[in-house]
């Protein structure tokens, strides 16, 4: 019997789009409606993929054994109770109910706690702390935006529906979308290309190819100044979102801020005393910035192209400066592309909870904050931890090697659903449930607008919850704790007795 | 004289902003051992985890610190009076805050040291790390006086949010020197990254060596022939002298010493 | 469950009309009843102390995305007031917006028992709830942010608000809220834009109706509704010098939907809605002119928004405000937050500083509200927390109220043009114990409409404060420190007749209530349709995901109304 789920909450990137419809027979996803290509991967095939972990295992003798559910999370306790200062990392792919229950963990351990924005959009939330942020949800850029710009980011790529859902592609209250024009810009590149090839095959057989000419920047195309929805796209080379744009400008790597840095101040109406910044002239510069301030709503969309460039989280600021300079002329916005789907509730649980997003320490007692010093990678690249905890991330396959050296030289506890490259390095490796697949809760949007996730299938027997493994290592962690305690005072007793 | 030694090499932070001249004062050195640090979660007493003595024949320096320091965070923090002298590498937040007094460090400083430092000195013979004389995250309110003195290279974001006091760094400095600084003076002998002075509104950067590539918003304002570094210090010139941020409307200026820097003459036609 | 019995307390009780009698207060099961058997309730004595029910505040801003996006924003804030864990309560931080567990331990240490959250973008409700889970020791509720919501502008519009009242109905159900808010009404809606409205007359873009149309429309819904509490209305042109008139304005068009039975409108924060002159050089008082008003008019309740000289973090669903606020200079963040089809927010921090001269203006504008209107239970004590400042300064507040001595005490270091122009020396009247209970609990509770809370009487809520103060050997307005030591940190709170702070420590954790209204419309079905084909156009997610479900709220307090559409 198919049974057909409607409002499937997709748990991939930051857009969290729930239009979606799951098709389910024998507790089997067979059929993604609505969803991208990238949602289709992982709902209908990825889930069920071979390297699924089925039961807990613990490290012995070098060798991954499988043992119960209670001897892991004992062992488990027991490393990070034993630790002068765990790490407890990852979390964005877990629904805010578990985010909830590990700043407690972290909490009761006195370890370092982070999760993987510090090495996506971190910068952006602390630039955000030195600044502040106009932003808006995606609604308002729907219904509204006239302008939209992606800056160092390809969310054909990345966040596939971002464009037809949220932005130039959709239909909003006092905008139209844009699609048809694209339809005709797409046919009209066709018959190009039909063009091309034929004269191509009249001429000379075979030439050898061509190396690439440096980026050279077209002038702002007449579209610039027209009524309706235009984008921009701002990016170091030419990816999938820049060819849907009206106007593409290719940027030196590294050179964002100098632009930024130019374009406040042709907004703020100042003259320059150059004519090029990071290969764009300041001509060029000149009319996005008039097509900026005559728009009735802007948009501004960055990636990780900006918040992982050098500049990082100045990078961030100076974009928002722009925008925030932008909004004494015309209404202008600017949020993040966040990637993971729940790394915004992260930031979100772990502030309300602490005050602070990420890069948190509980040593002392109370939170303390500081990324660069207890944010993940710091930590292990300093090597200041002596266990870490890994849960729904993969750091294995993207932190650096000095990083992953330093964790492999303390215990490390892994939470994930399958074998993925921590997974393999772990000395305790959990299972768990797919959340939003297996497994219901809570993830906030990019734009922080709470979303319920859904239970579609069970999850293989035997396989639990993260959150449930989470609450059960901190029960264990508080008796393991209460014990000590116990033999402490014991211990006192006797050498008291012993001196009377 | 107070002189601590590490027992051991530390594998896990240790925050110790007991090490202090305001704290140790009036104490005797046995109770100087039981003051509270912290390794990772757990709690110790400096005796835990340093060898303590006294030299009572010595008043100053009052507390000589020699080892691998690393690893050891908040040491002088908000220190008023006295003198601490760290031979060896030294970890975060060394000075933190500092209200007078002085710190010596004969080795390497790690970030945010004399972050918010209101008076006193610095002195750092090796390289400091990002964020020396920079404010704690979100804070926009920086160093407001005192003297911080570098003889290797800094970091990244050295000096931001300067709202007073003075800077001299012997080596190079990294990127987005004197970030939104309103008052003071970062001096910098030798070359100096991109982006310094982003966001400035006030003060003075002065670069000795070369300028990796400038802001787009300065703008050029005069050439000098000299300028002054503090009561002490004259560097001499002839200095390009620009004028910035401009896009904060920022009356801050940048002294780019001519010799060094040939490819900022383009912007002499617009004197 | 426990029995308790409180002996010989001055019990001041004002819903009941008792005034420092001295009495017994028992408790079972979680109410004041009649009488506990002596010998097997616990007994606390209470021979000196005061004796209040819990305090309930009407307007504090402890949760939801606005506010949380405030902690995210300020390390710096956090970093001067950390919170250590201990065995029972949870680690956190403040200052100004602080974390959701300190939020609870330090309200209920100062006795407070009941708040109401007042400021949520209803896309945004299932956060709230997640956040208001986490605030230990205290009963809440929250208000969904209804004012520029595009169906009700257009409901409203088109003049039929019967329609408009099923459909906030709708939105009530679905956000688990408590009252409705208006903020700036018809301003949220053009900032969408980048403007803003000036006047109640002013037509907002786009929409063909005005702030005024919004206002009395929404006022008129409200009754329809039979809510328990008045609409809960932030004033157009908040925070702008005049804006004074328009307060009176907007209190005018109330006038007509006023009955002559019940209050029918709460202006919040009223303070910053007080403001004379012309421009910020001519900035003064407007609160003679409000005073007057109201102590002639009996169809509004306030609360006053005092300003407490605080390093605080302002943050308002205004974002026209805070931009207007932002650009008049000497602020390093700021933050705007529009949400589609329903609201806007704007989050600046802020010093009030005493030297200010607007900022030491403020601080008396809320003052002599306090003071010059004469009827207590038209008045509400607030701070706006964290907008004048932060909520455990308000036993700040109750000192300068009654006493003048604590008054002239801050005046003196207060800028000297603004002690100039302050009307406070020509007031003489200082807050009794009643009185002051009255704008803590008793009154706020009748205004909210909150039958079990703010009395000690027969069914109430054992919510109890027990502070140490001995109102016959005590002159308050002379004495004044100790007296805001012992509001600071009560004796004794009780919490559903469990005592939860002993000593002025916590001693015991209880998750508290969610309040909220399951208002029962005549025709449920309808409205489900005509909203599912609205959605697919107003919003980014579906019908489906929208409303918050059961999971969201831990301990619910189901309020059930019949409403008249």
């Amino acid at each position: 019997m198919a049974e057909i789920f409607k409002s499937v909450v997709c748990p991939i990137c930051g857009c969290l789009c729930d239009d979606l419809e799951a098709t389910v027979e024998n507790n089997e996803i067979v059929k993604m409606k609505n969803g991208c290509a990238v949602c289709e991967a992982k709902m209908v095939h990825g889930y069920k993929s071979d390297e699924r972990i089925l039961e807990p295992y613990i490290r012995k003798d070098g060798k991954l054994v499988p043992v119960s559910m209670d001897e892991a999370i004992c062992k488990a306790a027991q490393i990070l109770t034993d630790a002068k200062y765990p790490l407890l990392f990852g979390w964005t792919s877990s629904v805010s109910e578990t985010q909830h229950v590990g700043v407690e963990l972290a909490e009761e351990l006195g370890g370092a706690l982070d999760n993987c924005c510090s090495v996506c959009h971190g910068p952006s939330v602390m630039a955000i702390q030195e600044i502040g942020i106009p932003t808006a949800t995606l609604g308002q850029i729907r219904h509204r935006a006239d302008l939209i710009v992606y800056w160092a980011c390809d969310p054909w790529s990345s966040h596939p529906r971002h464009v037809e859902r949220y932005t130039a592609f959709t239909d909003g209250r006092f905008e139209k979308s844009e699609f048809k024009e694209y339809v005709q810009k797409l046919k009209a590149k066709a018959s190009q290309k039909k063009v091309d090839a034929a004269i191509r095959r009249t001429q000379v057989r075979y030439q050898p190819s061509q190396p690439p000419k440096a980026a050279i920047v077209e002038a702002p195309p007449q579209s610039l100044a027209k009524a309706g929805r235009k984008m921009i796209v701002f990016d170091v080379r030419k990816t999938m979102t820049a060819e849907v744009a009206d106007y593409f400008v290719q940027v030196e790597p590294n050179t964002d801020y100098e632009i930024f840095g130019a374009l406040r101040c042709l907004v703020n109406d100042q003259e320059l005393d150059i004519d090029k910044v990071g290969g764009v002239p300041v001509e060029y510069l000149k009319e996005i910035v008039d097509a900026m301030v005559n728009a009735d709503f802007g948009a501004i969309f960055f990636g990780l192209g900006l918040t992982q460039s050098v500049g990082r989280f100045r990078n961030i600021e100076i974009a928002i400066a722009m925008t925030r300079d932008l909004n004494r002329k015309t209404k202008f916005v600017i949020a993040p592309m966040r990637g993971h789907f729940n790394v915004t509730g992260a930031n979100t649980v772990f502030a309300w909870q602490t005050g602070y997003p990420f890069a948190l320490d509980f040593s002392q007692g109370y939170p303390q904050y500081n990324p660069g010093e207890f944010t993940a990678n710091d930590l292990l690249r300093r090597g200041d931890n002596d266990a870490t905890l890994v849960i729904s991330a993969d750091p294995g396959a993207h932190f650096p090697k000095s990083s992953i050296q330093n964790m492999m030289k303390h215990p490390l506890i892994t939470i994930n659903p399958d074998w993925n490259a921590i997974s393999r390095l772990g000395d305790v490796v959990f299972p768990t449930q797919w959340c939003g697949i297996e497994q219901a809760g809570t993830a906030y949007r990019m734009d922080s607008i709470p979303v319920t996730l859904k239970k579609i299938v069970e999850a293989p027997k035997g396989i639990l919850a993260d959150e449930e493994i989470v609450r059960r290592i901190l029960e264990k962690v508080r008796d393991i704790k209460a014990q000590k305690n116990e033999k402490d005072i014991q211990g006192q007793q006797q050498i008291l007795e012993r001196k009377m | 004289m107070i002189t601590i030694t590490p027992k051991r090499k530390f594998d896990v932070p240790i925050q110790a902003a007991c090490i202090n001249v305001d704290v140790f004062t009036g104490k005797t050195l046995n109770e100087i051992k039981k003051l509270a640090i912290t390794e990772g979660k757990e709690n110790l007493t400096l005796d835990d985890a340093f060898d303590l003595t006294e030299d009572k024949t010595l008043e100053t320096p009052n507390i000589t610190l020699t080892g691998d320091f690393s690893k050891v965070k908040r040491i002088g923090q908000g220190m008023k009076t006295g003198e601490i002298i760290i031979n060896g590498n030294v970890g975060m937040h060394t000075g933190e805050k500092l209200a007078g007094g002085k710190i010596v460090i004969n080795g390497n400083s790690d970030g945010w040291t004399g972050s918010e430092m209101k008076k006193g000195l610095i002195e750092i013979h090796g390289d400091a790390g990002d964020y020396t004389a920079s404010p704690f995250r979100g804070n926009s309110a920086g160093m407001k006086g005192g003297l911080i003195t570098v003889d290797g290279n800094v970091g990244s974001n050295v000096g931001c949010y300067l709202q007073g006091g003075t800077i001299k760094i012997k080596g190079s400095a990294g990127r987005f020197l004197g970030h939104h600084m309103s008052d003071g003076t970062i001096y910098v002998e030798k070359n100096c990254a991109s982006r310094a002075g982003t966001f400035m509104t006030g003060g003075k950067i002065i670069i000795n060596g070369t300028v990796e590539l400038l802001m787009p918003t300065f703008t050029i304002d005069s050439i000098k022939p000299k300028v002054k570094v503090d009561a002490t210090q004259n560097a001499q010139g002839p200095f390009y002298v620009f004028l910035g941020d401009i896009a904060e409307r920022g009356t801050g200026k940048i002294f780019a010493l001519k010799t060094t820097n040939p490819e900022l003459a383009t912007y002499e036609k617009y004197l | 469950m426990t029995e308790i019995l409180i002996k010989n307390g001055f019990v001041i009780d004002p819903l009941n009309n008792i005034n420092c009698q001295k009495m017994d207060i028992a408790i079972k099961d979680g109410k004041i009843v009649e009488k506990v058997n002596e010998r097997e309730a616990k007994v606390i004595d209470a021979s000196g102390l005061t004796v209040m029910a819990g305090g309930v505040d009407i307007h504090s801003h402890i949760a939801g995305s606005e506010v949380n996006i405030g902690r995210m924003l300020r390390p710096d804030d956090h970093v001067k007031d950390v919170v250590r864990k201990t065995a029972l309560t949870r680690s956190g931080t403040g200052y100004s917006i602080p974390s959701t567990y300190v939020t609870g331990y330090r309200y209920s240490k100062m006795g407070y028992t009941t708040v109401m959250n007042p400021s949520m973008a209803a896309m945004k409700a299932k956060h709230a709830h997640e956040e208001l889970n986490d605030i230990p020791l205290i009963d809440k509720a929250v208000f969904t942010l209804l004012g520029d919501w595009w169906v009700a502008l257009e409901t409203i519009a088109k003049g039929d608000l019967e329609e408009c009242a099923r459909h906030i109905a709708w939105m009530i159900r679905a956000t688990r809220s408590y009252a409705i808010k208006i903020v700036n009404p018809g301003g949220l809606e053009s900032w969408g834009f980048g403007r803003n409205v000036h006047s109640l007359d002013d037509e907002v873009p786009n929409f063909s109706l005005t702030p005024r149309d919004i206002i009395t429309g929404m006022a008129k819904v409200n009754a329809m509704l039979n809510m328990p509490h008045t609409i809960h209305l932030h004033t157009n042109n908040l925070g702008i010098p005049g804006n004074y008139k328009t307060t009176i304005e907007t209190m005018q068009a109330l006038e007509s939907v006023y009955k002559g039975d019940k209050p029918v409108g709460h202006i919040t924060h009223i303070q910053f809605s007080s403001f004379a002159g012309d421009n910020w050089a001519h900035f003064k008082s407007g609160a003679a002119e409000i005073a007057n008003y109201l102590n002639a008019h009996n169809h509004m309740t306030i609360d006053i928004g005092q300003v407490t000289f605080a390093d605080t973090t302002t943050m308002t669903a205004d974002g026209p405000f805070e931009f207007s606020l932002y650009e008049l200079g000497g602020h390093n963040k700021w933050v705007n937050s529009d949400v589609e089809t329903e609201s806007s927010g704007g989050i600046i921090p802020f010093h009030f500083k005493k030297k200010n001269a607007v900022n030491a203006i403020q601080w008396s504008i809320g003052l002599e509200l306090s003071l010059m209107i004469k009827d207590p239970w038209k008045v509400s004590m607030t701070t706006d927390h964290p907008n004048g400042g932060p909520f455990y300064h308000y036993p700040r507040v109750f000192a300068w109220l009654y006493s003048r001595k604590a008054r002239e005490a801050t005046l003196k270091k207060c800028n000297k043009k603004a002690q100039r122009k302050s009307l406070l020396p020509t007031l003489d009247r200082e807050y009794t114990l009643y009185e002051l209970a009255i704008i803590t609990r008793a009154g706020t509770a009748k205004a909210l409409g909150l039958k079990n809370k703010g009395h000690l009487g027969i069914g109430a809520d054992a919510d109890v404060a027990i502070y140490n103060i001995n109102p016959e050997t005590t002159d308050i307005a002379q004495n004044y420190k100790p007296v805001r030591k012992a509001f600071s940190n009560a004796i004794y709170t009780i919490k559903d007749g469990e005592i939860v702070v002993k000593d002025k420590e916590i001693i015991a954790i209880r998750p508290g209530r969610t309040m909220w209204l399951d208002v029962q419309t005549k025709e449920p079905y309808r409205i489900n349709e005509e909203m599912k084909r609205k959605f697919k156009e107003y919003w980014t997610v579906e019908f489906d995901n929208y409303p918050v479900t059961d999971h969201y709220i831990k301990v619910p307090e189901k309020i059930t109304i019949q409403a008249s559409v």
